[in-house]
């Protein structure tokens, strides 16, 4: 076998566990509103909620709910990250820029392209100028807005993910949490606690990247969209380092094939900390595409490693990114009870590389939405349209529109792409005047290529299980797999997994593939090309601190 | 049965520490902080002596900044009934925090006041042995089974190569060591309930005290491991290295 077609291998999303039809137990607990996932979408969308409720008298005692996989708050978020501060601005009008959450303002920024041994500069590209921008570490964004979202009285769960929607005929009407304390086999074991209910008259999805809940819950409606959403794989590091870097640098080419979309990013953290990281598509050719491997061989271009030498390695991590951009929105964003935002609804802009403020945007729409909905006490399958319309008439949806095919022209390769996206730029989006039309990453064919190993120094290089340690992840080894493994795994499609997976979650060993559950962090990548991920007990996975 | 539990903010035991510019003190930012693990052994034994009990009171009172009051919350999330911020400062001086604690617990009518045998920061073991010193009080301490019956509460201590079986007439201190109990994960109910529960803020002043921390260092690192060989050959290069190199044998 020279060629693996992932879908053939993937299994189906367990729609039945993510959906039930169940009525609530009597000892659910009540919200009003309950966000499921709190990254910057779901507490913007709560810290925007808890403020209208506050200045509205007529909307009562709001409760508010946010739900959160990870033990605390932050440690599952993931971004390059340089951020527009244009929703915290609005989100946070009283509070000056020099106390929002971010590390330092951009000061210069350069653009490489690199090849293995060399680096040219070339001009920065239209979209990717970050003037006025800041360079910000997610998970402290989160904690910080945690924080004002606690002020305000919404009610923080860390630690509770939410295993499956309740609905009621076709209406969400709430969450249940995962169990935890399960033994291997899935049997109650020591310390174990059951699922909690959660009602709530409106569910924001707010899970990022590749939510489960969202996905269930578009099939089960069948809610499409004009394209499918198509996803990169990106790794980050932080190193503490010996001398500042005084800009930002992103690069394009080498150590990526020809054939695969992405880059990298190089970002100051402060005086003494960078941010290095390597993003791929999914939809890359080679079927050896090995994203952490990449990264770890670009530590070592002499554009990068004058940077890190001499430093040390504080924290690794992973996260997927929903890349399809405006034809990838789905149909409807809302439904009987329920919304989607952020991440999950796919509101990321590819050629500028933002999403975080389009996150907290939607959020806030959603907040507002609600708001009106809670108001006007119409509770009917349309009373949520009020979001669509919102997001549909904002800036969010006509940048995602202005740059609707520049991801997908690079579907025609480098050059080609490259060549169309400056069309595209010119004509403010025009150009080619159509929807360029794709394939979901798990329909494009890969082809096994001779690859050379790679061994790391354990000095600037890393292998994948020590990558795993400095992402924090300490997962108790007894806990049941989250992981649904797909049949007929052959020996390349083993293969091909391990090198996906950047967290050593699968290896193939002789001809077999093992699956290590414990070592996964959440980046979602194998959920798109191959095992599904379904939600585990609170509290696994990475404990980022400055992702 | 009225219970008091003493509880400390720490730093998270995964936390990589870096020692801030004085030299004497830990830089606290990007520090995740979690409730003392030893305490959360008394929270839980707290809790599950009430319910056995099926009445009485648990107090959990902690000495800290307003960060403490997030630490106070996980524990009334586990199920104590009320908390006590002493807002202060603390001090390297366990005697001077010992003191404050003292004042707050004396004419509590407390019949178990618990601690955990030590707080993972500093490694003193000594506050809540001084505490009893001061209330003129029993202590059992590092204890690693716990019961209470009647007016008597029994404790076992793990010593070098077996157990001590403790036992002393209520009102008593106890300390906790690991193997106590499994404490418990905060539930949702739990969580909501922890918000209305009663928490108050007393401010308290410490003495200076007489010994101070003249410097904090980290351990030196770990060096790489190194693999000599693989089989059976490799066995002898190994014990010959262990004796002339690592000299552990």
């Amino acid at each position: 076998m020279t060629r693996i077609l992932p879908i053939k291998y993937q299994a189906k999303l367990p729609t039945d566990r993510l959906i039930r039809a169940e009525a609530p137990s009597a000892e659910a607990i009540e919200m009003d509103v309950l966000f499921v996932g709190a990254g910057p979408a779901g507490l913007a969308g709560a810290i925007e909620l808890a403020k209208l409720a506050k200045a509205d008298p007529t909307l009562g005692d709001l409760q508010i709910g946010v739900l959160e996989k990870a033990g605390s708050l932050g440690e599952h978020c993931l971004s390059g990250a340089v951020v527009n501060p244009r929703a915290f601005r609005e989100l946070f009008p009283d509070v000056p820029v020099a106390e929002l959450p971010f590390r330092q303002p951009v000061g210069g920024e350069a653009v490489y392209l690199l090849t293995e041994g060399g680096s040219f500069r070339i001009p920065t590209p239209p979209t990717m100028q970050n003037h006025g921008h800041h360079v910000a570490s997610l998970c402290e964004m989160v904690r910080w807005m945690g924080g004002k979202a606690e002020e305000l009285g919404v009610n923080i769960f860390a630690g509770f993910p939410a295993d499956a929607l309740l609905v009621d005929g076709d209406r969400v009407i709430g969450v249940l949490t995962t169990p935890s304390g399960l033994d291997r086999e899935g049997n109650p074991g020591e310390g174990y606690a059951e699922p909690t209910d959660l009602t709530a008259k409106v569910t924001v999805l707010t899970e990022g990247t590749r939510g489960p809940l969202a996905q269930a819950w578009r099939e089960w409606r069948g809610v499409g969209s004009p394209n499918p959403q198509i996803f990169a794989l990106g790794v980050k590091e932080v190193w503490n380092v010996k001398k500042p870097l005084d800009r930002i640098i992103h690069t394009l080419g080498w150590p990526l094939p020809r054939d695969a979309f992405g880059g990298t990013f190089i970002y100051p953290m402060g005086a003494s900390q960078i941010a290095v990281g390597l993003v791929v598509g999914l939809d890359a050719k080679d079927a050896g595409t090995d994203v952490h491997e990449m990264l770890q061989r670009l530590k070592l271009h002499p554009l990068v490693r004058p940077y890190l030498e001499g430093g040390e390695l504080v924290e690794w991590g992973a996260k997927t990114i929903p890349e399809g951009g405006y034809y990838s929105l789905p149909d409807r964003f809302s439904g009987a009870g329920l919304i989607m935002a952020g991440d999950t609804l796919g509101t990321v802009e590819v050629a500028s590389l933002k999403g975080i403020h389009y996150a907290m945007q939607s959020g806030m729409f959603a907040a507002r939405a609600i708001a009106q909905a809670l108001k006007s006490g119409d509770t009917g399958p349309e009373s949520l349209n009020g979001y669509d319309a919102m997001l549909r008439g904002s800036y969010v949806a006509s940048d995602l529109r202005r740059r609707r095919n520049m991801r997908l022209a690079f579907k025609h390769g480098f050059f080609l792409g490259g060549a169309e996206s400056v069309l595209m730029t010119l004509t403010n989006g025009a150009f080619p005047g159509r929807q360029i039309r794709i394939e979901p990453d798990a329909n494009e064919e890969r082809t096994i290529r001779a690859r050379t190993a790679f061994v790391p120094d354990n000095t600037l290089t890393f292998s994948k299980v020590d990558a795993v340690f400095k992402s924090g992840n300490a997962t108790r080894d007894t806990i049941p797999t989250h992981l649904v493994v797909g049949r007929d795994v052959s020996a390349e499609v083993a293969e091909f997994y391990s090198h996906l997976c950047p967290a050593g979650v699968y290896e193939r060993v002789g001809d077999e593939l093992r699956v290590n559950p414990p070592n996964c962090v959440d980046c979602k990548a194998t959920d798109v090309l191959g095992p599904r991920w379904t939600p585990r007990e609170g509290g696994s996975g990475p404990k980022y601190r400055v992702m | 049965m009225k219970i008091a539990v003493c509880l400390k903010r720490v730093p998270d035991t995964t936390t990589k520490i870096v020692v801030g510019a004085g030299g004497k003190s830990i830089d606290e930012a990007g520090v995740k902080f979690v409730p003392n693990p030893y305490d959360e052994y008394a929270v839980e034994a707290a809790i599950a002596l009430k319910e056995k009990a099926g009445a009485g009171e648990t107090v959990v009172v902690s000495l800290g900044g307003d960060a403490a009051q997030e630490t106070i919350r996980t524990a009334l999330a586990m199920g104590i009934d009320r908390g006590v911020l002493l807002k202060g400062d603390g001090s390297a001086d366990g005697l001077e925090v010992a003191r404050v604690l003292a004042a707050e617990l004396n004419g509590g009518g407390y019949d178990l006041i618990l601690f955990g045998k030590m707080a993972v920061d500093d490694y003193h073991h000594a506050v809540g042995v001084m505490v009893g010193e001061i209330l003129g009080l029993p202590v059992l301490s590092s204890v690693s089974a716990l019961r209470v019956e009647g007016g008597t509460v029994g404790g076992e201590r793990e010593i070098e190569g077996g157990v001590e079986v403790l036992a002393a007439a209520l009102p008593a201190v106890v300390t906790t060591d690991k193997g106590v109990n499994t404490p418990r994960l905060p539930s949702l109910k739990g969580i909501m309930a922890a918000k209305k529960k009663p928490l108050e803020v007393k401010p308290v002043s410490l003495g200076a005290g007489t010994m101070v921390v003249t410097g904090l260092s980290l351990p030196p690192e770990r060096q790489a491991g190194r693999i000599v060989g693989e089989g059976p050959d490799a066995a002898a290069v190994l014990a010959q290295l262990l004796r002339t190199e690592a000299k552990v044998i």
